[in-house]
């Protein structure tokens, strides 16, 4: 897994590559838990490169958005490819985080 | 750094030279071990392993066998493997340290020799000697603990499955490491009427047993009506949502009532249920609308309830994701497809053989790479 962060016009996007599993997701908490360091309201998860995702990492996307939500806060994971998407429907978490279709609709969600 | 060392610790001196060997011993007397001293190789490797000393310093040329051949030999007997050695010599070529090194030793200092150094660097190889007996300790301490509470965790399984009038029942339950977040359970209930509830705490070891305990001991203590899977559900999460933060538990009940042979199945974030339907000869992935899982927070929606008729013949499956997203060396995952062709496969009827087949074919697929995750599988085959 490749995790990379940046912070554009009070959105903090948070991209994430490869698989975010047990092996991986300590590193993504970690990188998820400094990029909310200071004040940001906004959060977005580029997951258009992600290829896997399990009960672990879901347990890292699920923290950020109870996070976001103490902090009244809005988040929104992006361009979830049909793998990925299939996980979140099974496993109900599309009920407790907005996805959107594509980084670009996720701004707007986030504007 | 500081010297923490005591006198139960002990070095071992290996030198053919009085001399020199009187000159170590002088230069190590104040640091607080006990000083041992060999003046040939032989006798080294015969109180290395006897006395089992903290730390070697040994010369590399002497007569009989040299210092290489005395780490050979010490790193290959598993009971003086793990004595740090420092190798000691006059030998000051890159290629005899790297060679010193590559059998196995920690350090190398060359002569003419400053006492200072020795006795620093001594230093610093029995804190860290020390330092790794700490951590082994502790993590055979930890491997302890986490036996018992996998002795305890198998003890909230059900001992064995009941013999249903018309449904006859398999399961296999393996944990991927010695404690595991995986449970399934079965009640009985009047008219032969039965519960089946199958959960799976995210992660693995300590944290995930705590919680699979936690839902049996609710599951087991349920007040309300077991005929009514959303509200079992819904008790069970209004519970952990106290507990579980930050992980959480995927779970799904299912009653069935074995005079009508109907389930009634509510899901919170699990694997959706297979059906094998003996009429079609085609197992399907049963479409069960779902909540997220128990222990994030209180459900605001009406937790949906999907009801099912069997017929006979038919296998209704439920199953935790350790066993789909079980990985072959390449990293592939064994996935639902595959689980749906082994669901179908000809078994007369028997459950065990079901299982059995499902299980062979997912460790032919994992080949040597080991289960990172616990896999749980329930099995029920309605009969005549």
């Amino acid at each position: 897994m490749e995790i990379t962060q940046k912070e554009e016009n009070g959105i903090v996007t948070i991209a994430i590559i490869g698989r975010l599993d047990a092996d991986s997701s300590p590193e993504a908490e970690k990188v998820v838990k400094e990029s909310l360091g200071g004040q940001t309201t906004r959060l977005l998860f580029n997951l258009s490169a992600l290829e896997y995702l399990s009960s672990a990492g879901l347990r890292v996307l699920l923290s950020a958005a109870k996070e976001m939500r103490r902090r009244e806060g809005k988040i929104v994971l992006c361009a979830l490819n049909e793998f990925v998407k299939e996980i979140f429907e099974v496993s109900g978490f599309q009920s407790l985080i907005p996805i959107a279709d594509s980084v670009e609709s996720g701004i707007e969600i986030l504007s | 750094m500081e010297n923490k060392n005591t006198a139960t610790e002990s070095i071992l001196l290996v030198d053919d030279n009085p001399t020199n060997l009187q000159v170590l011993f002088q230069t190590l007397d104040g640091i607080g071990c006990k000083l041992l001293i060999a003046k040939n190789g032989e006798i080294a490797i015969s109180i290395a392993d006897k006395a089992l000393p903290d730390l070697i310093l040994l010369d590399i040329m002497m007569p009989g066998i040299d210092g290489y051949e005395v780490c050979r030999q010490l790193k290959s007997n598993a009971a003086t493997s793990g004595i740090p050695v420092i190798f000691l010599s006059a030998l000051g070529d890159t290629e005899d340290k790297v060679k010193g090194l590559q059998l196995g030793a920690v350090d190398y200092i060359t002569k003419p020799f400053q006492p200072d150094e020795v006795i620093a660097r001594v230093n610093t190889h029995l804190t860290i000697h020390r330092l790794k007996r700490e951590v082994e300790s502790q993590k055979d301490q930890l491997e302890h603990e986490l036996e018992v509470v996998s002795a305890v965790q198998r003890k909230l399984l059900p001992k064995q499955l009941p013999v249903i009038d018309g449904f006859k029942l398999a399961v296999h339950y393996e944990t991927s490491r010695y404690a595991g977040g995986d449970y399934y359970d079965i009640i009985e209930l009047p008219d032969n009427c039965w519960g089946f509830l199958m959960a799976d705490a995210e992660g693995h070891s300590a944290p995930a047993a705590v919680l699979m305990a936690m839902t049996c001991a609710l599951f087991r203590s349920y007040p309300g009506s077991a005929a009514d899977p959303a509200e079992v559900l819904h008790y069970l999460n209004e519970h952990l949502c106290k507990v579980a933060d930050p992980s959480f538990m995927t779970a799904l009940y299912a009653y069935y009532d074995a005079n009508t042979q109907t389930m009634r199945i509510a899901r919170a974030g699990h694997p959706l249920p297979m059906i094998f339907s003996h009429s079609d000869k085609k197992a399907i992935e049963l479409p069960c609308p779902g909540v997220y899982p128990l222990g994030i927070e209180p459900y605001e929606i009406e937790i949906p309830v999907t009801e099912t008729k069997l017929e006979q013949g038919d296998r209704f499956l439920i199953y935790t994701d350790g066993l789909t997203e079980r990985f072959d060396m390449g990293g592939k995952t064994y996935g639902e497809a595959r689980l749906l062709r082994l669901l179908a496969t000809d078994s007369a009827d028997d459950p065990r053989g079901v299982i059995s087949a499902i299980m062979a074919d997912v460790v032919q697929f994992a080949g040597e790479r080991p289960a990172d995750d616990d896999q749980a599988l329930l099995l029920g085959i309605v009969q005549p």
